[in-house]
């Protein structure tokens, strides 16, 4: 079983075995990643793109095979389009800076979604702030889905950018991004796609999809902390300028000029998180070996199977209930407040995310503070949902 | 008694339930803001002070059941008090909330705040518990707002 291959999981929590519910935040790794980043340090373990001793060399072979293991799980044209990056956050601000920034002027308006993660809306306000450009919002409904009957207005002679993410993290909801790429293209106008919520349960094709830009973090799609990736199209990346300075991202440094090294590269200064993308490769490969549709399928089940479940609790209201969304559920209970909850289930194992989830926006859309988020991954059961709806009324129980 | 039920006892359910104190005044001379930036709970407070007393202390906002009750108890418990026996009182109750506390640390004049001695045992929830204390400690000292931060 794949579930097996996730040891993180077998522990226990307050003397009951955990429920992991909070792969919206992060995800469990698989031993195989677990085990590429151990065999990193035990068995290869040297700077990259530095030394022409064999322990570098073999470093700097198994962080460049994870690299081709990306593209070939997004289907990138080439691995010279992926940038090693922290994560979304990093993609994202990468993009902003050294993309977007210096196409806009005051006036000017960059295009972003009610659903965005903080991470794909402050550093567009940001970029804002810098050039007087202001900040266009695609709205939602109260199912949770974009609104797109004013697009046409919305991608206007004055946008120059379209930043939307692909799923929601707070609603699960999974946004017509190729829809949005293409009427964006329609009006010229480049687009990137926060994509940290849709590597984990979704195929993903940079190609079909024809985006500019393609994020993904790598802890979310059960890989390591801190590792992520950046696709760009080619025409993009080597027009843009670097976005650090420091080593490796140069070919000639004088002190009176610098030649700048060839995409990747070019955005990848300093000693990077080798350990990190050697993991995400492993990542990658164990994604592919499970099978995309497998994953989805999987995902399907859980999601039909919660949503009857928690629908079957009074007092339970769910946000977001999109037609295509992924097995995320954002929800609160009459008179008990979200913190109360996640500290109550906690001790029956229950791990859920409380709050506002980097969402706030969504949130003031509801009129509520924040909620209960459980967020499924493939490897979670029905009983495990079984378990979430018992502890669910325990805690409704404890506040009656 | 479970761990859980210590936390939740049955004064904190009741002040959840039944705050006192609760809601925005018609006239106050002191007020301050209390925000927990990572889960966004949210609490005012408003002082009447006069001649160095707390004549009326009351809280609004929407939070969970720890910062519900603790700001409830807190206004009962500081109302008619001097300003520096308020302060006195905040003093012991930074130290019911520490982590290195003893598990039954008890102090008399904190009255029923000592329900919230529990909540120690809870990291990710003491801020619940103390957010209303320091946005009062910041009313009284004429500062707008207060963060657990
Ligand atoms: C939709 C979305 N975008 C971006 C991010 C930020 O990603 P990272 O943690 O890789 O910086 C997250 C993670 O919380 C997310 O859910």
């Amino acid at each position: 079983m794949l579930r097996d291959q996730f040891p993180g999981l077998n522990i226990q929590v307050h003397g009951k075995p955990l429920v992991y519910l909070d792969n919206a935040a992060t995800a469990q790794r698989p031993q195989a990643v677990i085990d590429a980043v151990n065999d990193y340090y035990l068995n290869h373990n040297a700077n990259i793109h530095r030394g022409v001793h064999s322990l570098s060399e073999s470093a700097t072979e198994l962080y460049e095979q994870a690299r081709v293991s990306l593209a070939k799980l997004i289907n990138a044209p080439s691995h010279k389009d992926l940038i090693f990056v922290r994560g979304c956050t990093e993609g994202v601000n990468l993009v902003a800076q050294t993309f977007v920034r210096n196409r806009v002027k005051a006036g000017d308006e960059i295009l972003i979604s009610h659903l965005e993660h903080h991470s794909n809306i402050v550093p567009w306000q940001l970029v804002c702030e810098q050039t007087g450009a202001k900040l266009k919002v695609i709205p939602m409904n109260e199912q949770g889905e974009l609104v797109l009957d004013d697009l046409d207005q919305l991608l206007n002679e004055k946008t120059r950018f379209m930043a939307v993410g692909h799923v929601s993290n707070a609603l699960g909801t999974i946004n017509p991004v190729k829809k949005l790429i293409q009427a964006a293209h329609d009006k010229g106008v480049p687009v990137l796609i926060d994509g940290a919520q849709a590597m984990p349960h979704l195929k993903v094709d940079v190609q079909d999809l024809d985006c500019d830009f393609y994020t993904v973090s790598g802890h979310k799609m059960y890989g390591p902390t801190g590792s992520g990736v950046l696709y760009g199209k080619a025409e993009h990346l080597n027009a843009m300028p670097p976005y650090h300075g420091g080593g490796e991202m140069i070919s000639k440094v004088t002190f009176d000029s610098t030649v700048y090294n060839a995409v990747p590269a070019k955005f990848e200064a300093g000693t990077p998180n080798i350990a990190g993308g050697i993991g995400l490769g492993a990542a990658a490969e164990f994604m592919m070996k499970a099978g995309l549709d497998n994953i989805t399928q999987r995902d399907h089940e859980l999601r039909i199977y919660a949503e009857q479940k928690l629908n079957e609790v009074s007092g339970l209201r769910v946000f977001g209930t999109a037609k295509e969304k992924a097995p995320v559920f954002s929800f609160v209970i009459d008179g008990i407040h979200a913190h109360d909850i996640g500290t109550i289930i906690d001790h029956y194992g229950v791990a859920i995310r409380t709050g506002h989830h980097c969402t706030m926006p969504i949130f003031q859309f509801f009129g509520v503070a924040g909620s209960c988020r459980a967020s499924f991954a493939f490897y979670n059961t029905e009983q495990e949902v079984d378990v979430l709806v018992e502890s669910l009324h325990k805690a409704k129980a404890m506040f009656t | 008694m479970s761990e859980l039920n210590k936390l939740y006892k049955k004064t904190i359910l009741e002040h959840n339930r039944n705050p006192r104190n609760y809601g925005i005044p018609e006239n106050w001379t002191h007020h301050a803001e209390g925000l927990n930036a990572v889960c966004g709970d949210m609490v005012n407070v408003y002082l009447t002070i006069k001649d160095d007393v707390l004549q009326h202390v009351n809280y609004s906002g929407e939070s969970c059941a720890i910062s519900m009750a603790s700001a409830s108890m807190m206004t009962e418990l500081s109302e008619g008090l001097t300003l520096a026996d308020w302060f006195e009182r905040f003093e012991m109750f930074k130290l019911l909330m520490s982590k290195d506390a003893a598990e039954d640390l008890h102090y008399e004049t904190l009255g029923p705040v000592n329900n919230l001695v529990t909540v120690k045992k809870f990291p990710s929830r003491i801020k619940s518990a103390t957010l209303c204390w320091y946005a009062m400690a910041a009313a009284i000292k004429g500062e707008p707002t207060a963060t657990t931060e």
